[in-house]
C-alpha cells in the first residue's frame, strides 16, 4: 500500500521563534525539510524534555533504518490524552516530521528527526504536534 | 531481532507542510476542573496542586531592554536559540518562561515550588517573616521569600545570576534582576500569577504580565534526567 503525501506550501508560520520546548526547534530542525516515513514501532522513550518514539524502516534492497523521532514532552501529549501506551512495540506507522539540520545520527547511530503527527494502520493519529508548530511557537 | 516491516517510504516534499491543529480537547482548550478556592485550616487559599501554564506560558510581553541586552537579545536569535542554556540541561532560572508543569507544596511558613522542567529544579518561598539574607551570592533559582496580602500570594525574589534566559528567544537579564510574583487561586482549577521583572542594569523600566495556570489533576510531575537522554545539545547548529 501507497499513500500521498500531503503537499501544502507553507513555510513562513514555522520561521518564527523557538517556544515549545526545552530547546530551539529551528537551531535543530528544519521547517524546510519536512519528511514521512512509513515503519514499524520498536520503542517508545517516555521521557522528559521530550517522548521519543523509534521507528524501524525497511528500506528498499531490505536494509532496516531506525529512525528516533522527537515528539513533545509527556506532559504535553498527556494533556491532550495520550500516555506512554498509546504507541506499542510492533505497531505499524506513518510518521510526519521534519529532518534534523545537521543530517548526523544520533550517538546510536540512528537517524534523526522531529515528529509533528504518527498515524497508526487503522487511521487513527496520536502524539500530535510539534515544537515547530505555530500554536507552540507563539503561545497561543 | 528487528521487526522487519512490508513498505518502506521515505518523501522529501519541497515545501513545510501546515502546522497540525491541536487535538480535540487538548490543552489549548480550558480542561480545569470546576470548585471552590480550596483554603487551609488557617483560612489562607491553598495554592497546592500541579499546575500547567499550558500555552500561556510565552505570554511574556515587550520588556524595554537597555541598548547592550537588546543586542545581546538579537544575537541570541539570530543564533535561533541554539546556545540557550535550558537547551544543554541548566536550569530554568526564575522566572522562565517555559510550558513544564510544577507543583506547589503549602504549608504555614513555606512554600515549595517543584518544577518538572527544566532538570527538576525547586524553589522555597519562605513564609516564616524572614527578610533576603545580606550578600547574597548569585544563584540560578536565587532567594524567594513571600507573605500573604488578603488572598495574595506574594514571592519576591533576588539573588539571581544571570546566566538564564527569561525565555526561549533568549531574552537577557542581569544580577540585578528582582521578581515579584502575585499569585492567587481565584478558583479551585486556576492559578493566577501576575509577575513583575525589575532590572537596573538590563531593562529601562519594569515590565509586567499575567499568566493563568491550570489545575492538572490527574498529572504527577514527571522525572527529568536531561543529561541521560539530552539527545539534543550537539545537533543544536543554528543557522
Amino acid at each position: 500500500m501507497r499513500f500521498t503525501l500531503p503537499v501544502a506550501a507553507i513555510g513562513l508560520l514555522l520561521a518564527a521563534v523557538p517556544g515549545w520546548s526545552h530547546h530551539s526547534f529551528a537551531a535543530e530542525y528544519d521547517s524546510n525539510k519536512p519528511i514521512t516515513v512509513k515503519g514499524t514501532v520498536v520503542r517508545l522513550a517516555w521521557v522528559n524534555p521530550h517522548a521519543y518514539v523509534f521507528v524501524d524502516v525497511k528500506e528498499e534492497h531490505g536494509k532496516i533504518t531506525t529512525w528516533a523521532f522527537e515528539s513533545l514532552s509527556p506532559n504535553a501529549l498527556a494533556q491532550q490524552g495520550w500516555n506512554r501506551n498509546s504507541l506499542k512495540p510492533g505497531d505499524e506507522v506513518i510518521v510526519d516530521g521534519y529532518l534534523a539540520k545537521d543530517g548526523k545520527p544520533l550517538a546510536d547511530g540512528s537517524m534523526h528527526a522531529n515528529s509533528r503527527k504518527i498515524t497508526l494502520a487503522d487511521g487513527r493519529t496520536v502524539f500530535v504536534g510539534s515544537s515547530a508548530d505555530a500554536a507552540y511557537q507563539q503561545g497561543k | 531481532m528487528r521487526c522487519a516491516f512490508l513498505g518502506f517510504l521515505v518523501i522529501f516534499a519541497a515545501a513545510a507542510q501546515p502546522p497540525a491543529p491541536p487535538a480535540p480537547g487538548g490543552f489549548l482548550q480550558n480542561t480545569a476542573p470546576k470548585g471552590p478556592t480550596p483554603r487551609t485550616p488557617e483560612g489562607k487559599p491553598d495554592l497546592s496542586g500541579v499546575w500547567s501554564p499550558g500555552l500561556d506560558f510565552a505570554r511574556l510581553g515587550q520588556v524595554p531592554l537597555q541598548p547592550w541586552a537588546e543586542a545581546l537579545y538579537k544575537e541570541r536569535r539570530a543564533n535561533l536559540s541554539k546556545d540557550d542554556p535550558e537547551g544543554h540541561c541548566l536550569p530554568a532560572g526564575v522566572p522562565r518562561i517555559a510550558p513544564f508543569p510544577f507543583k506547589l507544596v503549602q504549608t504555614p511558613s513555606l512554600i515549595v515550588y517543584l518544577d518538572e522542567g527544566n532538570v527538576h529544579s525547586y524553589r522555597q518561598f519562605f513564609l516564616d517573616g524572614r527578610g533576603h539574607p545580606k550578600d547574597l551570592d548569585p544563584t540560578w533559582m536565587g532567594d524567594s521569600i513571600a507573605k500573604w496580602e488578603g488572598d495574595t500570594l506574594v514571592v519576591d525574589t533576588i539573588g539571581l545570576n544571570d546566566k538564564t534566559w527569561l525565555n526561549g528567544q533568549g531574552l537577557p537579564h542581569s544580577d540585578d534582576l528582582h521578581v515579584i510574583e502575585r499569585y492567587r487561586r481565584p478558583d479551585l482549577g486556576h492559578l493566577e500569577e501576575e509577575i513583575t521583572l525589575e532590572d537596573s542594569k538590563a531593562f529601562t523600566a519594569p515590565h509586567s504580565f499575567k499568566r493563568t495556570m491550570t489545575l492538572m489533576p490527574k498529572w504527577e510531575i514527571h522525572e527529568y534526567v536531561c543529561n541521560e537522554f539530552n539527545v539534543d545539545a550537539e545537533h543544536l547548529v543554528g543557522r
